[in-house]
């Protein structure tokens, strides 16, 4: 048993040297609202990253593939049940995140003697405006950033990485690139852009600024030519109750600058 | 020593339960008695739905069904929906008890879904087809009793092997049947199934080379001649100006005709 509340913290501090550590390659992911939604998309080579969790949610995640699967699987039992015995509208991802989520990942996290879930998970929400769209993010010990339940001044775009070094210079990048009302295609770019500026922000050797247009696109370049794109957008104005549509790699790549 | 039982984590998803196992393990989806010999007389006359048809036109399934709903001899409600969509290219419309098969079309629409999400890949025809039957099956002690019965007609597109629309009719027990060119259930498809039957052979053309205005007169007709002698049937309510409803599913989907539209093919093709 550990018996001295020192031990405790000092168990907890490992086990988050030991998770970050775990973490750290993981290939960022970026969403960002656009004109006629909100857009996930990140570059991978074998695994699937960015998947629908209902009607109007959606999610991104980096980690263990056991783990992102079974919180997966939480999040979709919940808000199925909530969609069932309720209605669709009653689904909240902030209810999913605060109530269920966050409360099951710090438990696990803290309790040393226990596998903690080596996940970061990014989840998006449409509203019916932008407005009230929301961007949210937990952390493997339960923490959640959000964007949107706030006064304060709205980013509508939220990011997922590694590293905390990656992602504050992909936010510090997308508040200078992001646009709100961009058409599909753009928000593409931007986001592939971040994803590149995410990138390149990794590792010990990793680059501490934004990098240039040029470094950016040549980057961009060598990774699309042996990954494929993964993205997915949450529709706004679908007729459809179901938001979530996966768009083709062909799809993504015919709309790309050079 | 023989090997033991490959135990799966009951977290990993090739091991999930589908949605109705998951309701039932969380005690929000009924479970019905067991069918008991003498379900004995029972007072509760429960609400009923009527005539349902559907079948195969040039323009893909088109699924028709009338708007009153009954308890006994008293007509309960002249607007109910019969034709429900399940997903983007699936209806299932019900003749029967509409507290039963509302629930059922819910749980069916959660469990297509759930599949999708849960197993990232889209459940087959076959499967679909299959979870309808076994909720029907789950339902058999509530029919025995007199309170549930359920008779659905399940229409979809396949986009599968041969990308073709499929349809099915059902009955209360859950053994499904595919048809080729209509199906009609609920107690004035007798008449209906006549009307099918003699147009698929005598008529002008086959119900499949039926263009979409000829479909719906001919949906129409066959509704109407159902209510004139069946009065659970609603038909057309010339006065009321209440319509059946219809549903076309095709490959680009399910598209819900327009009153309006259904209006004009009634006075050009009906009245």
């Amino acid at each position: 048993m550990i018996e001295e509340p020192y031990r405790w913290v000092e168990a907890i501090a490992n086990r988050r040297e030991y998770i970050e550590t775990q973490l750290a390659a993981g290939s960022p992911i970026a969403a960002v609202g656009y004109l006629d939604g909100i857009l996930f998309v990140t570059l991978g080579r074998a695994r699937q990253k960015i998947f629908e969790i209902y009607d109007r949610i959606a999610m991104g995640a980096i980690g263990h593939p056991g783990d992102i699967e079974r919180l997966r699987l939480a999040a979709i039992e919940l808000a199925s049940t909530e969609g069932f015995t309720r209605s669709a509208a009653d689904v909240s991802l902030r209810r999913l995140a605060h109530y269920s989520l966050s409360p099951v990942m710090k438990t696990a996290f803290e309790q040393v003697y226990g596998p903690p879930y080596l996940a970061r998970l990014l989840f998006a929400e449409i509203g019916s405006s932008p407005k009230e769209d929301l961007f949210l993010r937990i952390d493997y010990d339960g923490a959640i950033a959000a964007d949107g339940l706030t006064a304060q001044p709205r980013q509508r775009f939220a990011v997922l990485s590694g590293t905390r070094q990656s992602a504050e210079l992909m936010e510090k990048f997308l508040q200078k690139e992001h646009i709100t009302d961009a058409v599909l295609s753009d928000a593409v770019n931007i986001a592939l852009d971040a994803w590149s500026v995410g990138r390149l922000a990794m590792g010990e050797n990793g680059t501490k600024e934004i990098p240039g247009r040029d470094v950016l696109r040549k980057h961009r370049g060598e990774q699309l030519a042996n990954a494929a794109i993964e993205a997915a957008v949450l529709e706004r104005d679908n007729k459809s109750a179901i938001r979530y549509r996966i768009l083709a790699d062909e799809e993504v790549r015919s709309g790309l600058q050079k | 020593m023989d090997k033991p039982p490959l135990v799966l984590d009951p977290n990993f998803s090739g091991a999930s339960e589908d949605f109705p196992a998951v309701l039932r393990r969380k005690g929000l989806l009924q479970i019905v008695p067991e069918p008991t010999a003498a379900a004995g007389s029972h007072s509760f006359v429960p609400t009923e739905s009527t005539t349902i048809l559907a079948f195969k036109f040039a323009g893909g399934v088109l699924v028709a069904g009338d708007r009153r709903a009954t308890a006994g001899n008293t007509v309960v409600y002249d607007r109910a929906d019969k034709v429900l969509e399940i997903d983007r290219h699936s209806i299932m419309a019900i003749a029967g008890v509409p507290a039963t098969a509302w629930e059922m079309a819910r749980v069916l629409e959660h469990s297509f879904q759930y599949f999708r999400r849960t197993q990232l890949q889209e459940m087959s025809v076959d499967g679909k087809v299959r979870a309808l039957s076994k909720l029907l099956r789950d339902n058999f002690g509530f029919v025995v009793q007199g309170v549930g019965v359920v008779v659905p007609i399940f229409a979809t597109y396949d986009w599968n092997s041969k990308p073709e629309a499929r349809l099915y009719f059902y009955d209360a027990m859950g053994a499904q049947f595919e048809v080729t060119d209509y199906a009609a259930t609920g107690s004035g498809s007798p008449a209906v199934r006549g009307i099918l039957y003699y147009e698929n052979s005598w008529g002008d053309k086959k119900l499949k080379e039926l263009n979409e205005d000829e479909a719906i007169a001919i949906a129409l007709r066959a509704l109407d001649t159902a209510a004139e002698a069946d009065t659970s049937t609603g038909g057309v309510d010339r006065s009321g100006k209440i319509f059946p409803l219809i549903k076309i599913v095709s490959r680009e989907g399910i598209t819900t005709l327009p009153e309006e539209k259904i209006a004009a093919v009634f006075r050009q093709s009906v009245a």
